[in-house]
């Protein structure tokens, strides 16, 4: 097992829904082993390309192998070497979270006992053994959902493990608890992890290779470490009265930064050696008489990157979940 | 093979948990057993009629409980695709047989609990069979098909439209296949022309014949070759509907 191929390589996917293209050739390689994170706003064609890379869509034109499986060929085979947990859940609302394991269990070929023993195991590994056992998963939290459909994508000890926004719409304790679990499976059972998010610290955080998607095309893709040092300066973040104000203001700092752009009432300034150029730039705003509101001087993150390569932030707050992770490490 | 028993006995599951659901089909059947059998029974006193009006009607009651419990299959189903399980059993390594079987054999088994209850009634209100203790097993394995056989259309059909108003709506054949056959007076009794030619071509018509030819005359080689032979076509004709449509909703979108 530990030695079989656990890649994922997709090769000029595409995408359409009648006269709507949704990927417009997605290419994109997982090495056996990692977290990749895929990562893009709403709308962007994450969800769909995990539905094609889990055989439940069918590409328009493009081809993916899943641990050396042609996604088109062999889907049964590629079916049992995945587990899958979709951004909607998949729960039937009127059945126990054991009764959901243990069938689950027994579709994936083990015995009876297995499959209770399994399911024992997982509900200890998801934190969902203490839950009442009557209790059916209609009646669960949004948190519990999210943690029995991932006891369920692991049922069958998949190779890779395909996560579709895992922890969107979660509170931070439940997000935290999904990363942690993540990063155990990858680093102990080795599996493949390919997650989608559009949380950016998200992606920072979990993934060691990550693509930005952005209107069904990857916009950019690297380790977190790369894309950021791309950026290869600080990030100057000014903010003005208002977006008129922002705009002039870059203006006139284009000269003087790597780069400048407006961002609502806001002029994001790439710059190296910030703290040394920072003076001059707000005696030029000063000089034109432009108030400045607040300064801020940030390391570039995975938004920059997003924000140079579309124009556009990815207006996602995950900050209060990192918070709490941050403090954990 | 294992697969169809874990997902039949699941969905079995949930209507023990929801009975509630089962009870319009067995409401309406005993309805209709109760109220034509008191309205029209002295049918059986015209010349030409034989036999009881209660063993007459019986199948009607029955054949109409079988609606209901094939009614259940495609609004499992429906449901299972609704909250998202549907597209769960899809990437597991279950047969599509099995996930539509699943559905299908759970509502021909409340249809088969439903048909030995009004059978019970119907021995109550004092029906006998001409045929005995087998005559009544010949009744529930027909019903048991013809539940299939609509089970598989409404399975059909919530595959298809993924909605449960039109699985629901489409349980609205059921008038015209109980009622445009034999349903109330024997075929020879039908004046109307056009009624007779749609009995013909009616398969229930032929379920209703091969039901009452064992409980009001006897073992019948004719009837039941008909009865069973339809019924089992038809059964086929709408399982392998049902079976394309799953392997076509295979791929989603």
């Amino acid at each position: 097992m530990q030695n079989s191929d656990r890649s994922i390589h997709v090769n000029s996917i595409t995408k359409a829904f009648s006269d709507f293209v949704v990927l417009k050739g997605v290419s994109l390689d997982v090495g056996s082993g990692t977290i990749f994170g895929f990562l893009g706003p709403n709308g962007a064609g994450k969800s769909t390309l995990i539905k094609i890379l889990t055989t439940i869509l069918a590409p328009t034109t493009g081809t993916a192998t899943i641990a050396g499986l042609d996604l088109a060929t062999r889907s049964s085979e590629v079916r049992q070497r995945i587990g899958v947990a979709l951004q909607d859940v998949g729960l039937d609302p009127v059945m126990r979270a054991r009764e959901l394991l243990e069938l689950q269990g027994r579709l994936y070929r083990l015995s009876a006992q297995d499959a209770r023993q399994r399911s024992e195991e997982l509900l200890a590994k998801v934190g969902l053994l203490d839950v009442d056992p009557k209790k059916t998963a209609g009646n669960f939290s949004g948190g519990m959902k999210r943690r029995l459909d991932l006891a369920l994508a692991l049922v069958h000890r998949p190779e890779i493990l395909f996560l579709d926004e895992p922890t969107t719409g979660l509170d931070p304790v439940s997000r935290v608890q999904i990363w942690e679990e993540v990063r155990r499976l990858n680093r102990e059972e080795g599996m493949t992890i390919f997650l989608t998010t559009q949380y950016l610290e998200e992606a920072d955080k979990l993934a060691d290779q990550v693509a930005i998607i952005h209107e069904g095309t990857i916009v950019a893709s690297g380790t977190p470490t790369a894309l950021k040092a791309t950026m290869g300066s600080e990030v100057v973040t000014i903010a003005f009265e208002d977006s008129t104000t922002a705009a002039s203001a870059t203006a006139l700092l284009q000269a003087l930064v790597d780069s400048a752009k407006t961002v609502g009432h806001e002029t994001i300034c790439y710059v190296s050696n910030a703290t040394a150029r920072l003076p001059d730039m707000l005696r030029v705003l000063d000089k034109s008489k432009i108030a400045v509101k607040n300064v801020m001087l940030s390391q570039p993150s995975l938004d920059d990157v997003f924000l140079k390569a579309t124009g556009a932030r990815l207006a996602v707050d995950a900050k209060s979940a990192t918070e709490t992770v941050t403090t954990q490490q | 093979m294992m697969d169809i028993i874990l997902l039949t006995s699941r969905t079995l599951k949930y209507y023990l948990r929801n009975p509630v659901e089962t009870i319009p089909g067995i409401a309406i059947s005993v309805f209709f057993l109760l109220v034509y059998n008191a309205g029209l029974s002295d049918v059986s006193k015209l010349p030409g009629f034989t036999g009881s009006y209660l063993a007459f009607i019986l199948p009607v009651s029955i054949i109409s409980a079988a609606i209901n419990g094939a009614g259940l299959a495609g609004q499992s189903l429906v449901r299972d695709i609704q909250t998202g399980y549907y597209t769960k059993l899809l990437l597991s390594p279950a047969k599509r047989l099995a996930i539509i079987w699943g559905a299908m054999l759970a509502g021909a088994i409340v249809l088969i609990i439903e048909a030995i209850l009004i059978l019970g009634l119907a021995l109550a209100m004092g029906l006998t069979s001409k045929t005995g203790l087998a005559g009544y097993g010949v009744i529930i394995l027909l019903t048991f098909i013809w539940g299939m056989a609509f089970s598989g259309f409404s399975v059909f059909v919530a595959l298809k439209t993924r909605s449960a108003n039109a699985t629901q709506a489409s349980t609205f054949v059921f008038f015209p296949l109980i009622f445009l056959s034999a349903t109330f007076v024997p075929k020879a009794f039908i004046t109307s022309h056009w009624l007779k030619v749609a009995a013909t071509y009616n398969p229930t018509t032929y379920a209703f014949d091969a039901m009452r030819s064992v409980l009001m005359v006897g073992w019948q080689t004719k009837p039941l070759l008909l009865g069973f032979g339809i019924l089992l076509a038809f059964a086929t004709v709408t399982g392998v509907l049902s079976l394309v449509q799953a392997n076509r909703s295979t791929r989603l979108g």
